[in-house]
């Protein structure tokens, strides 16, 4: 049934029948806790990454690599990320691998690739509440594109460390970055109270009204600052 | 122009510090009230409505029709939608002041705005409610608010660090289980100990549709926005309210098939009705017995609630008093009541939660907005009720029961199922 299925996926596109490539699902379910099973599945799949099979093609291995990728799948995705068309279904499968090699991965591409893609990674990073991407992160958050820098900002307000406070805090915000660094430092602020530190909480919440924020913002730093001296 | 300050806060509650100082509606100049109801200008709530087809179009005259409010923006990626419904508010105001958008963010930045109705296809929820919330505007979002459980908390996360009023959308949880809630919550039945909910289908097989040329008419890219790139077909983007796969609504990188589209009436409408809202599910032990494949979900309190289960009824409820199957709305004079008295077994009714305003969830989202109290569907409480659904579509994939962590918001060492908790978003789309 399994080679049946991989050889439809070679001439598989967009309009023919989803019910070809279903026993790709049927498999996940059926490897489960076979390590031996899951890495012949995986192999093959991407095997078929390396081919010139279609987008909707390498669109669906992704999907399934979603869910049994593992460190062995890292390098081929990695290559498809600074493609356009590609990039954000590697991404779909590389975002769910744990460890830190993907990770890097992640990181290893951001100088290589286009602004918006660079946003796709940098998103992936944040879902991933990468601390190890926050020297980068600080960095991008003066990029000249205002997109990646306020992008960078949003990420670092996810992962909510310390040191990403930090970054936030020494970060000259621009008239296209005041409102995603604050929403950040927002973020980080409840990441310290949650933690008990209060003080560095409430630095941040009186960063954030000395600095003309506006009235949303004005209002969270006020509630803010409220909860630090509660309790 | 005058600023009434007292008006204004007489009518708002001032919680803590700060509500009332920085949340109150933005004034409507009186040029602009045209035909309107004249109520107040400094009373009223300006609105803007994303998302404005079949279900956004009703929600747009639910709101238009309120004399608490104001609407002065549409926003749709398809421009015959957009005029279609701008040309509806200019009718009722007898204006052309209504401004249609294209891009969502340009309605979002308008200061004078308050609030936005959002009723988009389900994939862009999250995106759309986070960032009205940033801008600082009270939310109304359709059900299922969440297409996955990573979501949930960022909305609520959102409207709590920015003091916003986010109301899901179904108007069913209050308005369809009437029968099945009194019972419930008048002690008749006793200590509840379960109930049953039978929703479904899960979604189609993944969306493999054809390309067809793109309509000048749509956007389709911002259709899209952060699910992943697939060709323009017209029954991928249709509204219609169908899951038999020639609508969003059928496929997972849009919505969840039934298993959302209804389980966020249905199993809203059951965990009202049990009372436990406030509640997600420890354990979700997944069934197959003779092929049938049924679902039990574990609460902290010890109710159970189950998902399909053979046998059940929808909202069958199972007390220590007694049991009740709700009446179907189609079914009305065919009560099924199974009430068996077990003596001393009733137990102290407790007052029924409800809308806070005369007019359905709109009154009650608008007056909320007004008070700053939280809505009778708040964004909390829907995403406890749509986490139903996304586990149980979960359940369903791997096979096998899963364990729920409410407060870190996974799969304990679970890997494989931690996952699915979320889906990389399409550049350059963010939460």
């Amino acid at each position: 049934m399994l080679d049946e299925t991989f050889d439809a996926l070679k001439s598989y596109d967009w309009g023919m029948d989803p019910k070809a490539i279903l026993p790709l699902d049927e498999a996940v379910v059926s490897t489960h806790g076979d390590a031996a099973a899951r890495k012949a599945l995986e192999d093959r799949l991407l095997a078929v990454l390396r081919t010139d099979a279609s987008r909707d093609a390498k669109d669906a291995v992704c999907r399934v690599l979603r869910t049994i990728g593992t460190v062995a799948s890292i390098p081929t995705l990695a290559a498809l990320l600074p493609d356009e068309k590609l990039s954000h279904m590697a991404r779909y499968a590389l975002e769910r691998i744990p460890g830190p090699e993907a990770a890097q991965a992640l990181l290893s591409a951001i100088p290589k690739v286009a602004p918006k893609i660079k946003i796709g990674l940098i998103s992936s990073l944040e879902a991933r509440r990468e601390a190890s991407a926050i020297p980068a992160l600080q960095i991008l958050l003066a990029s000249t594109d205002p997109s990646v820098a306020q992008s960078a900002a949003y990420a670092l307000g996810a992962i909510g460390h310390p040191e990403a406070n930090q970054a936030l805090a020494e970060a000259k915000p621009t008239l296209a970055t005041k409102a995603a660094i604050a929403d950040a430092s927002l973020a980080c602020a409840e990441s310290l109270l949650a933690h008990g530190r209060k003080t560095d909480a409430k630095a941040t919440y009186q960063r954030l009204l000395a600095g003309n924020p506006t009235k949303p913002v004005k209002l969270a730093a006020t509630r803010g600052l409220q909860a630090c001296s509660a309790g | 122009m005058n600023h009434p300050k007292a008006t204004r806060r007489d009518f708002l509650k001032t919680t803590g510090l700060t509500a009332a100082a920085f949340g109150f509606p933005t004034i409507i100049p009186s040029s602009a009230l045209g035909n309107a109801e004249t109520l107040p200008p400094s009373e009223r709530i300006v609105m803007g409505g994303i998302g404005l087809g079949n279900q956004g179009g009703n929600d747009l005259g639910g709101f238009l029709g309120n004399k608490n409010v104001q609407y002065v923006a549409v926003c749709d990626v398809r421009k015959s939608v957009r005029d279609q419904r701008k040309g509806k508010v200019d009718d009722q105001y007898k204006t052309k002041d209504c401004v249609a958008y294209n891009d969502f963010r340009e309605l979002l930045a308008r200061e004078d705005i308050d609030a936005v109705h959002i009723a988009t296809p389900d994939h862009w929820h999250a995106q759309m409610v986070i960032a009205a919330c940033r801008a600082g505007k009270d939310v109304y979002c359709q059900k299922p608010e969440t297409r996955n459980l990573a979501e949930g908390p960022r909305m609520i996360e959102a409207a709590r660090r920015y003091g916003r009023v986010v109301s899901g959308g179904s108007q069913r949880v209050f308005q369809d289980y009437r029968d099945t809630v009194q019972k419930c919550w008048s002690g008749e039945l006793g200590q509840i100990k379960s109930i049953n909910v039978n929703v479904g289908p899960l979604p189609q097989a993944a969306c493999n549709l054809p390309a067809e040329t793109v309509p000048e008419d749509i956007d389709w890219d911002m259709w899209l926005g952060p699910a992943p790139w697939a060709p323009y077909n017209s029954k991928r983007c249709s509204g219609s309210f169908s899951t038999a796969g020639n609508s969003w609504r059928s496929y997972s990188d849009y919505s969840s098939g039934g298993l959302t589209d209804w389980g966020a009436h249905h199993f809203g409408g059951a965990t009202y009705a049990v009372d436990v809202r406030e509640l997600q599910p420890t354990d979700i032990t997944y069934h197959d017995e003779g092929g049938k494949k049924f679902l039990t979900f574990t609460y902290p309190n010890g109710l159970l609630l189950t998902h399909n289960m053979p046998g059940k009824g929808n909202l069958e409820v199972v007390g220590t008093a007694g049991s009740y199957l709700h009446v179907a709305d189609a079914k009305a004079g065919e009560i099924k009541p199974a009430v068996v008295a077990t003596p001393g077994a009733n137990r102290p009714a407790k007052p029924i939660p409800g809308y806070s305003a005369k007019g359905g969830i709109y009154a009650d989202f608008l007056n909320c907005v007004k008070t700053r109290e939280k809505p009778f569907r708040d964004i909390e409480l829907a995403v406890n009720s749509s986490l139903l659904s996304h586990l149980a579509m979960l359940a369903y994939t791997v096979r096998r029961s899963l364990k729920w962590d409410a407060a870190q918001q996974l799969f304990p060492g679970d890997e494989e199922a931690n996952r699915f908790l979320d889906k990389a978003r399409r550049e350059p789309w963010q939460l």
